[in-house]
């Protein structure tokens, strides 16, 4: 009776502890976890990096200027891959991590994922030893210089990117035609 | 021997980057996919945030800059670094095969859990045959503007 006090008591002290360090880690982080598959709130401080660069060693200026991948390798030699930024619409984070190519950042965010894949979701990100935190939230102000003439129609740039709306007028919504879309929606009205 | 040969010529080659990390070239089959709404979770399960149903919504995740995997039909994804040669983030001719099942020759590389690969060479495209909207309808629901 008395080892299964023991026992019972050294369990309910781990779990405890397990708590705690737990919420210390969630206090450390101001991000977000936005219900998420397995989300983990997640500070991570390390280097901003071009992925491809990172594993195949092929390094060209600036991580790519934009057209790459990036991710953040922490103290540990861990790679977090960035997906999304702090905003709404489908935009990633490569945006908000370009400018700090190569340097040494603090990041914030939430890391997700399953089935053994996690990707870091950045939503609050400065330079390392800096006090003030920015939103990572370049990416429409980017698409909105990129495209002065749509900015000013009204609805979200995914609406009026004509990547996206050329390719929806040719091969619709569902990618296999026009008449497919009709048939559906036909359906569906 | 003369059956082995044919074997060998389809088997992956082990090389190291110019990194120092190690690199293995292989043919793979499956659908590219947008990884945000896999593997997050916030549009659904993951059968429901590919194929037909989410080619939309695939369409503005990778303009959006977002990374793309391939989704093989063992249930493994490989994010894609580049698309023969070309950078992805931005591509056009990346966003051309969106949800299209596709066999590559690709050069793959493994880190903390995550597979990569650069695509080199598109051996076959299939376009979509992942036809799941009959399933899933669009997915996001406020896809298709005639019906919100």
């Amino acid at each position: 009776m008395y080892k299964l006090l023991v026992l019972t008591s050294v369990a309910a002290l781990t779990a405890m502890s397990a708590n705690l360090s737990s919420s210390a880690q969630a206090e450390e982080s101001q991000a977000r976890d936005w219900g998420l598959t397995n989300a983990e709130l997640k500070r991570v401080d390390g280097t901003v990096v071009d992925v491809r660069c990172e594993l195949a060693g092929d390094c060209p200026n600036n991580c790519g200027d934009g057209n790459r991948q990036l991710g953040i390798v922490d103290g540990d030699g861990k790679l977090y891959l960035a997906g999304k930024n702090n905003q709404t619409s489908f935009n990633g984070a490569v945006e908000d991590l370009l400018p700090y190519c190569g340097q040494a950042v603090e990041a914030d965010g939430v890391v997700a994922g399953h089935s053994g894949v996690t990707i870091y979701h950045v939503q609050l990100i400065r330079p390392a030893g800096s006090e003030e935190w920015s939103k990572t939230t370049r990416w429409t102000k980017q698409w909105n210089a990129k495209n002065p003439e749509l900015k000013e129609i009204k609805g979200p740039w995914f609406r009026k990117d004509p990547r996206i709306t050329s390719r929806i007028e040719a091969n619709g919504y569902f990618g296999l035609g026009k008449e497919v879309d009709q048939a559906y929606i036909d359906e569906w009205k | 021997m003369r059956f082995a040969l044919p074997a060998l010529a389809f088997a992956g080659s082990v090389v190291i980057a110019a990194s120092g990390q190690a690199a293995e070239t292989k043919q793979l089959t499956g659908e590219l996919i947008d990884t945000w709404c896999y593997y997050s979770g916030v549009m659904g399960g993951p059968d429901s945030t590919q194929g037909s149903a989410h080619h939309t919504c695939a369409l503005w995740c990778a303009a959006g800059g977002i990374p793309v995997g391939l989704l093989t039909d063992d249930g493994t994804v490989y994010m894609v670094l580049s698309y023969q040669g070309e950078d992805p983030v931005n591509s056009e001719p990346f966003l051309d095969v969106q949800s299209h099942r596709l066999t590559v020759d690709a050069t793959h590389y493994q880190r903390d859990g995550i597979n990569y690969i650069t695509i080199d060479n598109i051996v076959e495209d299939e376009g979509i045959v992942n036809v799941n909207h009959d399933d899933w309808g669009t997915v996001p629901g406020f896809v298709i503007p005639e019906l919100n």
